[in-house]
């Protein structure tokens, strides 16, 4: 039984009419794995966790054939029991560290206060596990940082922060949106690093929403690449990098500045994602794509196995290739 | 040889901070002496992260800003005491793309008014005549003559880069000053604009000051590469020697740090702890002591210069341990 | 798999609604602002062809009607629907005739405070370090005083009349728009597009009107709308003090202190004039509401 079972979730903004934002997804995590979910704007990445945390407001409309998490139907709960899990079990760190928390208030009084509303502690004992929190995420002089704002914290000590908030509550499934995209280079390296070593120690399943594929090829075992709000090929690390199924996933991989290794261009796919008032018909990719055929104009094909991973297409790539 | 259209020279940029009533003034030494020079058609890439000093060189090198010392000279002419009729002709000489799309184009100004607006400023063009070049390089950069009259929220991120870069390069400047026009963008987008990029690089022989923090970007687009850290050049170098030797142990790092698609489990990741320090606050000796997992007593107290090694400049005590 | 980069055949942006139709779009969600708006294009109506619409002459006396209840009261008349004044006026032509010079009142004033306004703010704005300061204290020191007192001793030493009326408002309304421009002109200049326009050798004066000021207009139209509705609750309590429109010109405000005597025999004298009053100034505030929240979807689309 996976920890996370995700079946057909679609979200849409406006009417049951409007063009959903992401259409028909099916994913499980299992308990402690690393999952990657690979998409570029507009792929509906950030949005399906967000659904999977009842962070939809209005006019989003979230349904799904069903939304497991932990033995327990998201779908069903009560705002109140929703509250419970939310910040405890499941939780996430998201991509400014600077805007995620409350300029107002201390670090040491946010964490205090998840761990007040999540594990009941007050007083010293909660003083000493925050003190204890900020050890862990390798935060240096952590008993004076605790009283910090967190303007006087920079971008990486700011998202450590975060990271501690988010584990406070020990969750069993920790999202992290684009936890590193807004820093740079070998602060990312420190971060991920601890993400990986906190999923380890801690036995957390991880879900990392990223668009660096490379990120992706040092930290993840599956990975799940969206387009259009569709998943279109899922999976394993590195076995999806060596050889893609999809034709968007061998787009992805080709655009890479990596892969071009002295070309003077780089490959690119024309146009661009399909929007709201452009959707077509057949396959979502099909104006794109350079293998394109009738039928992928026509029909909408399913997620199904292949040869070496799950693959949205009639027609998939490196299927010979052992 | 091609002509040389930057020549920078020891540039050095501070910044006095005032810290309250009753304490002195601190000076923040943001860029700290920097020398180069760029070709016309070749990319200069300024890496390092952020503090390090590349912001201040593209506002020294775009005229934004002056620098407190040091010499500037774009297509030849020098920037500190030109005249007035001297800056005229800079300004055409040195154009910008920044990083945001979103910012860095006119909300309430129509595309084709935005590009038209360096002609009107600059040249005795007639209004048909500015419209004419707008639209030839609204085609080259891969808009539609449509697009003239539409406001740039109706655009997405590439689209709005497109017209950025078309806007600067409507005086066909000498040199253009890129501060990270990809890190926005989608990985495909980033495809397409760096093309873009070098097509136009190609067509009107502008050179490039790339900056980023991206190496794999970097490692496509440069010619050369300048580390900074610290308002400081680390290490300084064609290309391919940076990228197949890197003799500063920050560059190391770095490259380390970088992840990468097929990583290597043979090469072992580099560690690299702390932060970057307070530029109020430097380090005595070398910058990058307290972090280097080599330094020595001698890293502490001198400051490395910056000297030739193994056909790169470096400024590293003991960059010749890595040589081999 | 090279292939050049044209954009791609659906265009996106060519889909777009234009500018105005965008706006009208997210306008008219709102039915308040709409409502607010119909009212106003009523009251702009009678302004423009009050000699036509209004049944009777404002200034002509009825002797034999004097203060007829309105027309669905007992003794009141299908001649005067809203009744006549102590002189005999009918109530309805002056409320039409009144409603010219609120809205001479509202828009001159407007237009009298907001363009030094903008002007002040964007000088304060743009230079910084001696200039801005300088005129935001100056801008300070009247706020301080409140703002009818200082609209009372305006007109005081003036003397009463519309136009010295007019004038006060405009004094009184200047350092808002100043405040106003100053700091949208201050979030403006850090953003890259103003440096792109530096680095094109933008003058000064170019700077100023075309690049920044447009992005600074959302936030003063919204002020300049609700202005206008505080400039008629001025004028009006101004005509109420009797410091400004003076009788027997048909102004609002004047009608009301004119008619103070008679709220217990014919409150419909008193309460008519302030309803419209009432309604003038709400239409106008929702609108204004309406128009900000239509303006900041643009601005957080293009930010």
């Amino acid at each position: 039984m996976p920890l996370l079972q995700i079946k057909n979730l679609n979200v849409r903004f406006g009417d049951a009419t409007a063009t959903p934002v992401v259409d028909g997804l099916d994913l499980a995590v299992d308990k402690g794995e690393v999952l990657a979910i690979v998409g570029e704007s507009g792929s509906g990445k950030s949005v399906t966790m967000m659904a999977l945390m009842g962070l939809i407001d209005h006019p989003g409309i979230v349904t799904a054939d069903s939304l497991i998490f932990d033995g327990k139907d998201m779908l069903k709960l009560s705002a109140r029991q929703r509250r419970q899990i939310v910040g405890k079990d499941l939780s996430m760190v998201f991509q400014d560290p600077m805007t995620a928390l409350n300029p107002s208030y201390t670090v040491g009084f946010q964490i205090k206060e998840v761990l007040k509303q999540h594990l009941g502690l007050s007083g010293r004992a909660a003083h000493q596990r925050a003190l204890e929190l900020l050890q862990k995420v390798e935060i240096p002089g952590a008993a004076q940082r605790l009283d910090a704002y967190p303007h006087q914290l920079s971008g990486g000590m700011s998202q450590r922060v975060a990271i501690a908030m988010a584990i406070a509550g020990e969750p069993k499934l920790l999202i992290a949106d684009e936890p590193t995209t807004a820093l740079d280079v070998t602060i990312q390296a420190q971060i991920m690093d601890l993400l990986l070593a906190l999923q380890k120690e801690q036995d957390m399943a991880l879900v990392l929403i990223t668009h660096d594929l490379a990120v992706v090829a040092e930290t993840a075992q599956r990975v799940c690449v969206m387009y259009a709000g569709q998943a279109v090929e899922v999976g394993q690390v590195p076995g999806l990098f060596d050889v893609p199924a999809h034709p968007y996933s061998e787009a992805l991989l080709a655009a890479i500045p990596e892969h071009s290794m002295g070309a003077a261009r780089l490959s690119t796919l024309p146009g661009i994602v399909p929007g709201r008032y452009d959707r077509p018909s057949g396959c979502l990719l099909s104006p794109r794509c350079p293998y394109v055929q009738d039928k992928c104009r026509q029909q909408r094909p399913t997620l199904d196995p292949k040869a070496h991973s799950l693959a949205r297409c009639f027609f998939p790539l490196n299927q010979e290739v052992a | 040889m091609s002509e040389i259209v930057l020549t920078a020279r020891d540039l050095t940029r501070h910044y006095d901070v005032s810290r309250g009533l009753f304490k002195p003034h601190a000076t923040v030494r943001a860029l700290n002496g920097v020398s180069f020079e760029l070709e016309a058609g070749k990319t200069l890439a300024v890496v390092g992260e952020s503090g390090c000093g590349k912001s201040t060189l593209a506002r020294a090198l775009t005229l934004i800003e002056e620098p407190s010392s040091g010499s500037l000279k774009i297509a030849g002419q020098e920037v500190t005491g030109a005249t007035k009729a001297q800056r005229k002709q800079l300004r055409k000489d040195v154009q910008m793309v920044f990083q945001s799309p979103y910012a860095s184009l006119n909300p309430r100004q129509k595309i084709g008014d935005q590009l038209g607006e360096p002609l009107l400023i600059n040249t005795n063009l007639s209004a048909a005549e500015r419209r004419e070049k707008v639209q030839a390089m609204m085609k080259q950069v891969g808009l539609r003559p449509e697009h003239y009259q539409r406001y740039p929220h109706m655009f997405s991120g590439g689209q709005r880069q497109r017209i950025a870069l078309a806007r600067a390069m409507m005086l066909q400047p000498k040199v253009l000053v890129a501060d990270e026009p990809t890190s926005a963008l989608d990985v495909s987008i980033q495809a397409q604009v760096l093309n873009l990029f070098m097509d136009l690089q190609q067509e009107f022989n502008t050179g490039y000051v790339f900056i980023s923090h991206n190496l794999a970007v970097v490692r496509h687009v440069a010619d050369t590469v300048l580390v900074m850290y610290l308002g400081r050049p680390a290490e300084m170098g064609p290309k391919e020697e940076i990228y197949n030797r890197p003799l500063h142990p920050y560059t190391q790092a770095l490259l380390s740090a970088t992840p990468t698609i097929h990583p290597d489990p043979s090469k072992p990741k580099i560690k690299i702890v702390g932060e970057l320090p307070n530029p109020l606050n430097p380090p005595s000796g070398c910058a990058f002591h307290k972090r280097c997992p080599y330094a020595t007593e001698r890293c502490s107290t001198e400051v490395p210069e910056l000297r030739t090694v193994d056909n790169r400049q470096v400024a590293c005590h003991y960059a010749e341990q890595f040589v081999a | 798999m090279s292939t050049p980069t044209p954009v791609v055949a659906v265009d996106q942006s060519l889909l777009y609604p234009s500018v105005y139709k965008e706006f009208w779009q997210h306008f008219a969600k709102n039915k308040g602002a709409v409502a607010g708006l119909a009212f106003m294009l009523l009251i702009v109506f009678c302004a423009i062809f009050a000699p036509w619409v209004a049944p009777h002459d404002p200034s002509e006396q009825y002797r034999d009607f004097l203060l007829t209840p309105p027309v669905w009261l007992e003794g009141g008349q299908w001649r005067f629907l809203l009744g006549t004044d102590e002189l005999g006026r009918d109530l309805l032509s002056r409320l039409i005739q009144g409603s010219r010079l609120s809205l001479l009142i509202g828009l001159s004033s407007v237009v009298m405070s907001l363009i030094p306004g903008i002007l002040m703010g964007l000088l304060a704005g743009f230079f910084p370090k001696i200039l801005g300061p300088t005129i935001m204290r100056l801008m300070d020191i009247m706020l301080a005083l409140p703002s009818l007192l200082l609209a009372v001793a305006i007109v005081a030493i003036l003397g009463p009349g519309l136009i010295n009326t007019v004038i006060a408002i405009a004094i009184v309304s200047l350092p808002s728009y100043v405040r106003l421009t100053r700091a949208a002109v201050m979030g403006e200049l850090n953003r890259d597009y103003v440096t792109a326009a530096r680095l094109a050798g933008a003058t000064l004066p170019r700077l100023m009107f075309i690049t920044v000021l447009p992005n600074c207009m959302a936030p003063l139209i919204v002020q300049a709308t609700l202005s206008f509705s505080s400039a008629i609750l001025d004028a009006a309590a101004l005509g109420f003090l009797g410091l400004g429109v003076q009788p027997p010109t048909p102004e609002w405000g004047t009608m009301l202190a004119s008619a103070r005597d008679y709220i217990e025999r014919a409150w419909w004298v008193v309460s008519l004039p302030g309803l419209t009053i009432l309604l003038s100034v709400l239409a106008i505030n929702l609108m204004g509401d309406g128009l900000r929240d239509a303006l900041d979807p643009k601005l957080k689309n293009a930010a």
